[in-house]
């Protein structure tokens, strides 16, 4: 028996009704009864010490109550950071970067509000920055963060954060071995995740609880940041988190939560920060890199060994920067089997907006690096470059990574499906070219999942899980899975997220988990609640529970065969009731992994692209973008494909047009819609095509695997090389605008 | 946004009496795309806004009487791109008003807007350059016309005096056949301001003009008489020669985000070939046709 | 001493008279005054088309409109497109083809749409581009959105 909108079909969306009328509530679409409305104090400085803060004449605006300021904070300054708590509540003496906030006023208008940020004089004197890697590096730079900030680490004398060595073998060993060897440099700018809905905070005091509602994608860390910076024990802390507009990694992690707490406290009323498109620029970003790739390989193609330094620029707090880097730099080598591979990965603090996740965790800029260079030496050996991939990929089941989760799917596969999708060996026209390139990313490397499933009286059912739905579905394919798992039809089954006080805990929603991790979880608490109806079932009937079997919505027993509700509703009897089922899926730290844990499942994308150039323009044209995961199971195939070509657009924005440029004092001088372009539906390939492979094998219900950031793995590459192959241009900086590849033309001629 | 009063006047003298009246802390509202921005930015604090959309004179927006066809202060860019004989007589102006921003910007805002808000990458104003048009100001003094050579000054300042309200463009039918085209370069296929805006027409003597902007303070009109561009047969050197004329005095700004000098001047002759095809193309078919 | 200025409008299919501050935006007044908070506010320089609704027919940037000028209009937005519960014919396109992700974009895309269509029930794909040239979606479901228009522009002319 399957039910309306079980697994492997495309229920209409969950929430979807609301999202296509206007119900649908984001935090900004929230109010609160006597809310104040806050703004945040900023300069116009990339980095500065700061002198005084005047509030004098902003406290005279009528309708002002609070201009919060360092000296209303406790000292030292409280701090706070998913890996180290070096983020302050506002600035500590020194602007580290351009619209860090100073202080913040909170006002019974936004007008008020804005008037007073006006008026508050901040005296202050500039600071040379660095903002760049050359300049962060340069031996006479100063310090982004103080060395009393991090004690007992080893850089902290230099702007470096952070050091990453990861490898296996003796690249000195076996670099004879090599018949041809060849390094380059790829640059990948500053990019930011620019959400449709910008970042949106509430806190209100009630009684001995703080209320919190935040567009942030990790409410349960929210509130363990918040309980140890306030001490307040977790049950007084109540984390609404909506449904974020668009998250893409940016609403990770607290942001300006705790000074919002700060401001409610203080004015004992609820306090509401919406921030502006523009400040987003300065909260998130993605890390800027470069990319040193020395490989070596054989006459033949095979690779002999793989040597790659990445230096990331993060912010001036970390963030989580520090994990993006590990953990894209330790799978930098790729899909591919390499004898010997040796990884240096750097973390470097600068005077800019603060690194955090951001679709692909790191996983792009390498790509970028790694697929151009292998691009590089197939031209090289006069080898084709779908061949020399091709050669290099490890069969499914094989340790790639030593040590780690081996190939979990026939790759091969893939390739070939794009390879043929995009019409690798058919002629091409003049003035075009075409590009393939692979991706890999480990999926998430522990994880905690709780959640409940309550099958209801009459056949219906609720779910509560901490998952954030921010478009990738998790709601329509968790209730897929209990759709399928109890026999109900999907409209029957409403899924309960984003408050801490009534869902169990999860870990975080991040690296393409939901449906495997929380997925996982759901399914199980499913099959809890088969146990309760297996017992049911055997006290109704009289028979052994063994010789009951309850799976996909039916109880089968002795020829009979019963839908699970009807047996529910039989063993409730007349007072009602429901059947509770807990699920809890946990994948726990491995303590000797370099990454403290093995990759749940890889995300392996396949990308091909056919482009053209305008040679006197420098204009690029995608006449075909082919994107294909290997995702185990498509649960929801509508939404894998929504998934998979929303990546690929996005992937195409960072490598044809996005920027984020800084002038010379670390001031980004583009912020906001007009001068940070993204794609629009104008700018869309002209043929888009999304495909997977589907051989069950995730370890995710069903067989299903993570896919949300496969095919914004390897679209710069992509495009780079069809560009290379359409003017025999290389180019290695991003993004690839007309004026970029005009240039390259130029400086060919 | 600061606050203000604002007026909504039923006829063109009552607005230039509130205009009279506010002296320079007024702005007048037509389309708004560019001034709610400014008034959010704190970039515009006026005292007064004078929204010009009652104003009965200026209905309806879009007239042809004769040869000449006059758009009001309330002309809208749609209203221009959508007009029948904007895109027989004046094709380039549609190609240009056609891709100032979305199709909810061109909605609202005014083709005279594009013009008086004097900004050097202003699309409509290569085209309106090229084709002459002539900008009607209404004042405390009465009427003036100023062709619109004349009205744009620099970035952000135009011949409008404070009192003035710019309340119509005029623009003739060409008179003899005249082919004409509008290019642009942008960062992305959509929507964007673009970093080099270009017009050219070419009639059936040989004369070529070329009108072009985002490359310095203002968008210039310049002329090849010498009939060399309009020429199918002449040399790419040539035309490479007249070019590196016409566009001597392009000073893109090193400041800008959109695009570097070097690409600008660049493509200023790439799009200038282009246009001179194009409109050629256009000629050819006029001349077919008559 | 802001100015408050008596308009009336006709908002969703309703004649209603209220006061707004002159220096209010449409997008300010539907959102904080009137309680249509499905209108988004994002860039507020026109260029997302988060705030688009639909005034005397033609779609536009309420951020970029004071709100003292929709006196004496007519104004849709995102909640006035479903009657008596019943979505239309195009918000079911959308909720058919899942072109809702995030979710954030949808009403104005919806908005744009909407007044395209009123217009042309035979378009082409890059009319459809084009008419939502100025709704940027990050979550790039434009195919599916992209889609939803098209189907929606068959069941019109059906």
């Amino acid at each position: 028996m399957t039910a309306n909108g079980s697994v492997g079909s495309s229920p209409n969306r969950v929430g979807g009704r609301d999202r296509v009328t206007g119900a649908q509530q984001y935090v900004a679409d929230i109010h609160l009864v006597d809310e104040l409305q806050a703004k945040l104090v900023k300069i116009d400085e990339g980095r500065a010490r700061i002198i005084s803060i005047d509030t004098t004449k902003a406290e005279q605006v009528p309708g002002v109550q609070l201009i919060l300021t360092p000296k209303d904070l406790p000292h030292p300054m409280p701090r706070f950071g998913p890996q180290y708590e070096d983020r302050p509540i506002l600035a500590d003496g020194e602007v580290k970067y351009h619209g860090e906030p100073i202080a913040a006023v909170a006002a019974d208008t936004k007008e008020a509000a804005e008037e007073a940020v006006a008026l508050v004089e901040v005296e202050y004197e500039v600071l040379p920055g660095v903002f760049s890697i050359d300049a962060a590096l340069d031996p006479d730079a100063d310090l982004v963060q103080h060395p009393s900030l991090r004690p007992n680490e080893p850089f902290a004398h230099s702007n470096i954060k952070t050091e990453f060595n990861f490898g296996w073998g003796d690249i000195g060993a076996i670099e004879g071995e090599a018949d041809y060897v060849i390094e380059r440099k790829y640059e990948f700018p500053m990019v930011t995740h620019f959400a449709i809905e910008p970042h949106a905070f509430m806190v209100a005091p009630e009684g001995d609880e703080l209320k919190v509602w935040s567009t942030i994608q990790h409410p349960f860390q929210l509130q363990k940041t918040l309980a140890k910076l306030l001490d307040l024990p977790l049950s007084k802390l109540r984390i609404f988190a909506p449904d974020p507009g668009g998250g893409f990694g940016g609403k990770q992690h607290p942001k300006l939560e705790p000074l919002v707490a700060y401001m409610a406290m203080k004015t004992g009323r609820p306090v509401r920060l919406i921030m502006s498109l523009e400040e987003t620029f300065q909260a998130v970003r993605r890390s800027s890199t470069r990319v040193r790739v020395r490989l070596g390989l054989t006459n033949d193609g095979d690779m002999v060994f793989n040597d790659t330094e990445t230096d990331y620029l993060i912010g001036a707090y970390v963030d989580i920067a520090d994990r993006v880097a590990s953990k894209a730099s330790y799978v930098a080598a790729g899909p591919y089997r390499v004898p010997v591979v040796k990884i240096a990965g750097r973390t470097i603090l600068s005077n800019t907006t603060p690194t955090t996740a951001f679709r692909g965790f790191g996983v792009p800029q390498i790509t970028w690096a790694r697929e151009c260079t292998l691009d590089e030496a197939a031209l090289g050996l006069g080898i084709d470059r779908l061949e020399i991939r091709r050669r290099n990929l490890p069969e499914k089941g094989v340790e790639f990574i030593p040590g780690d989760t081996p190939a979990d799917g026939d790759w091969r596969q893939t390739v070939d499906k794009a390879a043929e999708l995009i019409g690798w060996d058919a002629p091409l026209s003049e003035g075009r070219g075409r590009g393939i390139a692979l991706g890999l990313k480990s999926g998430p490397t522990t994880g905690l999942s709780y959640s409940t499933v309550r099958l209801l009286a009459d056949g219906s059912a609720l779910v509560f899980c901490g998952t954030s739905d921010m478009g990738q579905g998790a709601r329509t394919v968790l209730s897929q899975i209990v759709a399928q798992e109890m026999g109900i039809p999907i409209e029957r089954i409403s899924v309960i997220m984003g408050d801490t006080a009534i869902v169990p805990y999860d870990q975080q929603t991040s690296a393409s988990r939901s449906t495997v991790l929380m997925g996982t979880s759901v399914y199980r608490a499913c099959k809890d609640i088969h146990g309760k109806v297996r017992a049911m079932a055997s006290r109704i009937h009289g028979m052994d529970e063994a010789d009951i079997d309850v799976d996909g919505g039916t109880v089968r027993f002795t020829g009979e065969e019963l839908p699970i509700v009807e047996v529910v509703q039989e063993g409730l009897g007349s007072l009602g009731g429901e059947v509770i089922g807990n699920g809890e899926m946990r994948k726990d730290k491995e303590p000797d992994h370099p990454l403290a844990g093995s990759a749940a499942f890889f995300e392996f994308n396949c990308t091909a692209i056919e482009a053209e150039v305008d040679d006197e323009t420098g204009e690029i044209q995608i006449i075909k973008h082919v994107t294909v995961g290997d995702v185990g199971t498509a649960l929801n195939p509508q939404q894998v494909h929504g998934q998979d070509e929303g990546a690929a657009i996005m992937g195409l924005g960072h490598t044809l047009m996005e920027v984020m440029i800084h002038d010379e004092m670390g001031r980004i001088r583009n912020m906001g819609a007009i001068d940070y372009r993204i794609p629009t539906s104008k700018d869309l390939p002209a043929e888009l095509v999304s495909d997977s492979i589907e051989n069950s094998d995730g370890p995710g219900p069903y067989g299903a695997k993570g896919v949300s950031e496969g095919s914004l793995l390897c679209t710069a590459p992509a495009v780079g090389a069809a560009v290379r192959e359409a003017t025999g241009l290389t180019i290695r900086d991003l993004p690839l605008t007309p004026q970029r590849v005009w240039e390259a033309m130029r400086e060919q001629t | 946004m600061k606050e203000f009063s604002y007026e909504r006047p039923e006829s063109l003298d009552d607005a230039l009496r509130l205009l009279a009246a506010s002296g320079s802390e007024v702005e007048v509202l037509a389309g708004g795309t560019d001034l709610v921005i400014a008034m959010r930015d704190g970039q515009s604090q006026p005292k007064v806004v004078v929204d010009l959309k009652r104003i009965t004179e200026f209905y309806p927006s879009l007239m042809w009487a004769g040869d000449t066809v006059t758009l009001s202060a309330t002309a809208t860019m749609a209203e221009t791109v959508d007009d029948e004989g904007i895109n027989k007589h004046f094709p380039a102006l549609a190609e240009a008003a056609v891709v100032v921003g979305s199709v909810q910007i061109r909605n609202r805002a005014t083709l005279l807007g594009n013009i008086c808000n004097g900004s050097p990458a202003a699309d409509t104003a290569p085209p309106l350059l090229a084709y002459d048009a002539i900008i009607v100001v209404a004042g405390p003094d009465g009427t003036r016309r100023v062709e619109i050579d004349e009205f744009i000054v620099g970035p952000g300042r135009t011949a409008l005096q404070d009192g003035e309200i710019a309340v119509a463009l005029e623009l003739r039918l060409p008179s003899r056949p005249l082919g004409s085209a509008y290019e642009r370069m942008t960062r992305r296929k959509g929507t964007d301001l673009a970093s080099v805006t270009l017009c050219a027409t070419v009639d059936d003597a040989g004369i070529t003009r070329v009108a072009f902007g985002s490359v310095g303070p203002r968008a210039w009109l310049r002329t090849d008489e010498s009939g060399v561009l309009a020429d199918p047969d002449a040399s790419d050197e040539a035309k490479a020669a007249v070019f590196e004329e016409i566009f001597a005095d392009a000073t893109p700004s090193v400041r800008s985000l959109r695009a570097s000098p070097d690409y600008r001047r660049a493509m200023l002759r790439v799009l200038g070939a282009r246009a001179v095809r194009r409109a050629l193309r256009r000629l050819q078919e006029l001349q077919g046709v008559s | 001493m802001s100015e408050v200025i008596h308009i009336e409008a006709n908002i969703n299919g309703r004649d209603r008279a209220f006061e707004v501050a002159a220096n209010h935006t449409l997008l300010d007044v539907l959102r904080d005054q009137l309680g249509l908070t499905g209108t988004k506010e994002c860039c507020v320089v026109g260029e997302c088309g988060a705030c688009t609704v639909v005034v005397d027919g033609m779609p536009m940037n309420s951020c970029l409109m004071l709100a003292v000028e929709i006196d004496g209009r007519d104004v849709i937005s995102v909640e006035g497109l479903a009657t008596d519960g019943r979505l239309s014919t195009l918000q079911q396109a959308f909720l058919d083809v899942s072109a809702p992700q995030c979710g954030f974009c949808i009403p104005g895309q919806l908005m744009s749409a909407h007044a395209f269509l009123q217009r042309n029930l035979d378009p082409s794909i890059e009319d459809v581009h084009e008419a939502l040239g100025g709704n940027l979606c990050r979550c790039a479901g434009y195919l599916q959105i992209t889609e939803a228009v098209m189907l929606a522009a068959k069941a019109g002319r059906e």
